[in-house]
């Protein structure tokens, strides 16, 4: 019976993200936040695994405190219990500073035979935090899972890569990161949201897990954000109108023009 | 191995050479700049062809390690063996291909290391005043750029592929081979199969023309109607990430966007598609984007450099028949 840490994080939901143009701002205002898509997936393997299974399931976030809806959201899916890492010293982690904290927490939370999260968080897009939080706790990494599948105290694992699914296999403990393509995420009901309430939830600082503040946040990261901007990709942005058969001679003269259609 | 006396400049890799004479060229720039010298690190049962070939694509020197147990790339033997690479002769930039491999590599790398990692860099450049490599990536589902440094020691940064043009090859160029032999360890994770993809014709990440469509499209029965458009101009098909994630309609590894593939076409269609960052971008390095939306505010067309608002039901073939015309003559 498998014992699965899940990482999760929750971030906003970029989807519902819209830049304001003329005040070159992002509008982060009433967007939710949600658990980032692929460590759903993870949850949800989990979830799946321990159906088959049987086992625990224990889900870890980092995050403010909102990130406890999170918890809320893993445990209705199916997990048993949640901890998360809150207090300002988590903040402006880079993945260095967040694979520490969470591998120092992973280490309080004790005995596991497989830690399970997304490729890649919505967010930050690093594809960092997984395979850095393997390396610290000595783990085998097994990335871009599309499907899992455990027998006694080995796992075989398809990995989708560019060119090929590759299929692995690896001794228990082991740490897996999921492809959004593994699985359809459940969505809970209200009642199991309502119910997950009561179970147990944990919250930890710095000094809960045995790190100094120094080790986290932008002291404890190696990468140093000096400014961000909204993204702007210019373009020409020429509308072209008329019928269609008047519009598309136009856009095909434009188009020979800027040399990038072959036309005999 | 013998330690190094001092910092070794700037370094890449990639598992696949052709991604590593993209980065060469991206690494000559930074190497000029930092007033340093280049070199590639090569990885293999037997690489002294491609050792060769990457002198004349613009390393000064070339690091190679062979081995039957770095025949193909798997992540435990490569991560132990570029460590001990790095900690002997203490490159201050390594450059990694940002595939699925490097991607992974460059992360556990860095951790053994104890030093930062910017991957998916959009944008690598010096900074006057730090004298430093300074990374520009997209966060927040593209909508954010932001310029990060590297505090520690060596800086990694991971580039996409496609991006870089490789130098012109100079076959008299001549470098240095130095063949390395460090202790080489067994993977952990046993390599049971693999299933080659099976793709269209061309790659769309190498296509030269792309024709996508999103949610304009009402039914899955009308796909003919975009690849009528794609053969005309010798292009391929692609689709905004719900089209294959929601809805199923094409491969998962034909939709376009931040989290799907990042192309580089000539020319990018995008039909009925409305424009959210995720998608543009994945087509932030097409040459030119053109824009079919009966939305005249889909945000699509901020982001295209010539826009046709109409039904694509009708602008489409439209398009399609004006090409063939065209090229009938």
């Amino acid at each position: 019976m498998p014992n699965m840490i899940v990482l999760a994080k929750q971030v906003l939901y970029t989807q519902d993200l819209r830049i304001d143009r003329t005040a070159k701002t992002l509008k982060t205002e009433g967007v939710a936040r949600v658990i980032s898509e692929s460590d759903k997936n993870a949850i949800e393997e989990a979830v799946r695994l321990k159906e088959k299974h049987g086992g625990k399931i224990t889900v870890l976030t980092m995050g403010p405190a909102q990130a406890k809806e999170a918890l809320r959201e893993a445990i209705a899916m199916g997990a048993d219990e949640g901890y998360m890492l809150t207090g300002p010293d988590f903040e402006n982690s880079d993945a260095h500073a967040t694979a520490f904290a969470l591998s120092a927490a992973i280490k309080k939370i004790g005995e596991f035979d497989m830690i399970l999260c997304g490729e890649t968080s919505e967010d930050q897009y690093s594809f960092q935090v997984g395979p850095r939080t393997a390396e610290i706790l000595n783990l085998p990494q097994v990335t871009y899972a599309v499907k899992i599948t455990l027998q006694d105290s080995n796992i075989a694992v398809e990995r989708n890569l560019e060119d090929c699914y590759e299929t692995v296999e690896s001794k228990l403990p082991v740490f897996v990161t999921v492809s959004r393509e593994i699985n359809e995420p459940r969505l809970p009901t209200l009642m199991a949201i309502m119910a997950a309430s009561k179970k147990p939830m944990t919250a930890w600082t710095a000094a809960d897990i045995g790190l100094k503040p120094s080790e986290l946040g932008p002291e404890g990261s190696l990468t140093e954000p000096l400014r961000s901007a909204v993204a702007t990709g210019e373009r020409k942005r020429v509308l072209i109108e008329g019928e269609p058969s008047d519009a598309t001679e136009k856009l095909v003269t434009a188009l020979v023009g800027e040399g990038v259609v072959k036309v005999a | 191995m013998r330690a190094a006396q001092k910092p070794d400049g700037v370094w890449v890799f990639s598992e696949s050479p052709a991604v590593a004479r993209e980065l060469l060229s991206k690494g000559r720039d930074l190497a000029g700049k930092l007033g340093t010298h280049l070199a590639a690190v090569v990885l293999g049962e037997d690489v002294s062809e491609t050792s060769k070939d990457l002198i004349t694509f613009g390393a000064d020197k070339v690091y190679t390690v062979q081995d039957p147990s770095l025949k193909t790339f798997q992540v435990h033997p490569y991560s132990a063996v570029l460590t001990e690479l790095a900690q002997t002769y203490r490159p201050d930039v390594v450059l990694v291909g940002s595939t699925r491999s490097g991607l992974e590599l460059a992360a556990r790398v860095a951790e053994r290391l104890k030093t930062g990692c910017c991957t998916e860099c959009s944008k690598l450049d010096i900074d006057a005043e730090k004298k430093c490599v300074v990374a520009d990536r997209l966060i927040l589902g593209g909508n954010i750029t932001e310029t990060l440094m590297i505090r520690s020691k060596p800086q990694i940064f991971t580039l996409p592929k496609g991006v870089f043009q490789p130098l012109a090859k100079d076959a008299s160029r001549t470098g240095e081979i130095i063949q390395v032999q460090p202790k080489t360890t067994e993977s952990p994770v046993k390599v049971l199969e693999r299933k080659p993809k099976q793709f269209a014709s061309v790659r769309i990440t190498e296509a030269e023309a792309i024709v996508s469509f999103g949610r304009g499209l009402k039914k899955k029965e009308d796909i003919p109607i975009i690849e009528e458009l794609a053969k005309t101009i010798s292009g391929v098909v692609g689709c905004s990430r719900p089209i294959a994630e929601d809805l199923k309609w094409l491969p998962i590894d034909q939709y376009v966007g931040l989290s799907g593939q990042k192309v580089a076409p000539k020319l990018y269609v995008a039909c009925g598609i409305s424009g959210q960052i995720q998608h543009i971008t994945g087509i932030q390095n097409a040459r030119i984007v053109v824009a079919v939306n009966a939305d005249s505010k889909a945000p699509i067309f901020e982001y295209a450099d010539y826009g046709i608002v109409g039904d694509l039901y009708k602008v489409v073939p439209a398009l399609t028949e004006t090409f063939r015309r065209l090229s009938s003559k």
